[in-house]
């Protein structure tokens, strides 16, 4: 990911750790966005069940499920924009019904759709979002000049909306969202019917927003995204909060052991033998054969020095490794395993 | 580019609230405003053409010689016809103002940030009374072309102008009040006229007639009638006159042709019981005070119903 992120910002914000994706330490007991028995019902139809969600200052939190778990309904009570049956939801520690405003002054809010007027200029629409947040006019050009060049778009300042690809207006959504420098940001399926191209933007921006510290709450149904990006993840169904917690925790929690690929040219016998030799590793299986390369699977417990000791091992006895690499637990396998497929 | 942005930074007053300075920014925008004010003033000189021919044409079938009678035909007809325009145009823009915004996805969008629900309702309605007064304003110097021809005072002028934008800012507010309501602009509109209509032509139709039956009533036997029947008909129909526009202008020159007066006078009744004077206010008044006290109503309602936070 870090090779791909524009180098583009230096708008006055400084870049931390340009290497770490992610912003660096995050406490798991500081939550910025929490909700305790969340209920939303419509008539007879219950959208969000007994939801009790937890997203600590800092993170990239993934809100996944279905197509009518209950994710927009959330997203809506915590931005003020719709009153739960029962339960509560606090950002930055305010109720969100008790004191809507000083959600919304907390809150830069996109939802799935672009909500832009079309006879405006772009850096029109920013200025109008930046006084409706009260943004002294002073300040204001700086700033958009500043958010225009976050997210790529200075060369279009003085076009019409309307002319913007669903690209550009997606990200001059997200600068929206900016304007007045909130902590937390609420994205509402921000990947959504975009192209493969303006999806990894997107992403990219996202990360550099955690970078630069701001708390991104984001839902999806496309699991590939959160699974790259997501320091942590929540994952619904039903309205029903499935299972959630840090990425790590997650993964650990549905494959205890870690899993390592090893591609080789020849000698996979040896290779099999001297795997198993390692302290730790407590499995080795051949896999079928994939463009002629042959290919084994390590099971193994243990710090990242453990795969350290495996390639030198190979290396030692000199067998033609081609490829190794550990086996991220696939976020799909996991979605498929704790979801039910209730809604779809 | 660059005068534009400095404008936007020196501005003061009301364009501080940020729906104004983008509705009247949109608005402005291009030459689509400027199009319509001249189409509207190109009709308004047709339709004045149009009275003035009329006006001596008929002069000269009967004979009649005075100019101020073309005078006040002509200012009549442009009135009348401002007032119909007016009646069909202030809703128009604003019964689209905060439905448009749902339709276009961006009310949501209003609603998380810090804009009070109050700015947004009065911006709205400001920047659309704002162009519906340039086309009443820009209409004033067709009007004072009756002064040439006289039979036109300049208190009638300023009068016209009271009822024309009295209906402008209560017409309006009911537009946006409809467009609050409803959620889709299709049915805020379709609302907003079946009350305007009611208002302007309905109410009208119905008070003509209560006013033929009593004046003929009256006109019969008038020193017949009771004293207190008679009073309470009079303020009947001064009461009458605040639910309409046209009822309030007609009555409103009614009087001043009568009584010479626009704010307060004495109407003489006669009776069996003798002659007394019964004070009453100029019908303008009345309406205007009625028709703004209903569109601060209907301001305040709106405010609440765009505050509301959906259940």
């Amino acid at each position: 990911m870090s090779e791909q992120m524009p180098e583009s910002f230096e708008g006055g914000v400084p870049l931390s750790a340009p290497e770490a994706p992610i912003a660096p330490a995050i406490d798991e007991s500081d939550l910025i966005v929490e909700t305790r028995g969340l209920v939303k019902r419509y008539g007879k139809l219950t959208a969000v069940n007994d939801l009790s969600l937890s997203v600590p200052r800092g993170a990239i939190y993934g809100f996944v499920g279905p197509n009518g778990a209950g994710k927009t309904s959330t997203m809506r009570i915590l931005t003020t924009l719709m009153l739960p049956t029962a339960g509560q939801a606090y950002v930055a520690g305010y109720e969100v019904t008790k004191q809507p405003r000083a959600v919304r002054r907390v809150i830069g809010y996109m939802p799935d759709y672009f909500g832009v007027y079309d006879d405006m200029k772009v850096w029109e629409y920013l200025d109008f979002f930046a006084a409706c947040y009260e943004i002294p006019e002073s300040s204001r050009p700086r700033m958009i000049a500043d958010l225009l060049d976050l997210v790529d778009l200075s060369h279009r300042r003085d076009d019409m909306v309307d002319k913007l690809s669903r690209g550009m207006k997606q990200r001059l959504c997200l600068a929206r969202t900016l304007v007045h420098d909130p902590q937390v940001l609420i994205l509402d399926e921000p990947a959504s019917g975009l192209d493969p191209r303006a999806r990894v933007e997107i992403r990219e921006l996202m990360v550099e927003l955690a970078r630069m510290g701001k708390t991104i709450f984001f839902s999806s149904h496309i699991l590939a995204d959160v699974a790259e990006i997501c320091t942590h993840i929540g994952i619904v169904e039903a309205g029903r909060m499935v299972m959630q917690g840090s990425m790590e925790s997650i993964r650990r929690q549905l494959s205890p052991h870690r899993e390592a690929i090893v591609t080789l040219l020849d000698r996979l016998e040896d290779a099999k033998s001297a795997l198993s030799g390692v302290q730790g590793v407590l499995a080795v299986t051949v896999l079928p054969d994939e463009g002629g390369r042959k290919r084994l699977r390590v099971t193994f417990d243990g710090e990242d020095a453990l795969l350290s000791a495996m390639v030198q091992t190979l290396a030692a006895q000199g067998i033609p490794v081609l490829n190794f690499s550990e086996q991220a637990q696939d976020l799909e396998s996991v979605f498929m395993k704790v979801t039910k497929g209730i809604v779809s | 580019m660059i005068e534009a942005e400095a404008f936007a930074r020196r501005r003061g007053g009301w364009f501080k609230n940020p729906v104004i300075l983008k509705e009247l920014r949109g608005r402005m925008r291009g030459a689509r405003a400027f199009a319509v004010l001249s189409v509207y003033l190109l009709l308004m000189v047709g339709f004045a053409l149009l009275l003035y021919v009329l006006a001596s044409a008929s002069q000269d079938v009967f004979g009649f010689t005075s100019g101020g009678q073309i005078g006040r035909t002509l200012f009549t007809g442009i009135i009348g016809i401002q007032l119909f325009l007016v009646t069909f145009i202030a809703p128009a823009f604003t019964a689209s103002a905060i439905s448009g915004e749902r339709e276009r996805q961006t009310y949501d969008l209003l609603k998380t940030t810090l804009l009070p629900a109050h700015s947004l309702v009065i911006g709205k309605l400001l920047s659309a009374l704002s162009y519906v007064f340039l086309l009443l304003i820009a209409a004033v110097p067709l009007q004072s072309i009756a002064f040439l021809f006289g039979g036109v005072t300049e208190l009638e002028v300023v009068l016209a102008f009271v009822i024309l934008s009295v209906t402008t800012i209560t017409l309006g507010s009911t537009g946006l009040y409809f467009s609050a309501a409803r959620t889709r602009t299709l049915s805020a509109n379709v609302t907003t006229y079946s009350v305007t209509l009611l208002i302007t032509v309905g109410l009208p139709m119905l008070i003509f007639i209560l006013i033929a039956l009593f004046s003929s009533l009256l006109g019969a036997r008038q020193a017949d009638i009771a004293v207190e029947v008679q009073v309470l008909l009079l303020y009947g129909l001064l009461a009458l006159s605040a639910t309409n526009p046209l009822v309030a202008a007609f009555l409103t020159q009614y009087w001043l042709l009568n009584k010479q007066s626009a704010f307060v006078f004495y109407e003489t009744i006669t009776s069996t019981t003798g002659i007394i004077q019964v004070p009453l206010i100029s019908p303008w008044i009345v309406f205007s005070a009625v028709y703004l006290l209903i569109a601060l109503i209907l301001v305040i309602r709106t405010v609440r119903r765009v505050r509301r936070i959906e259940n």
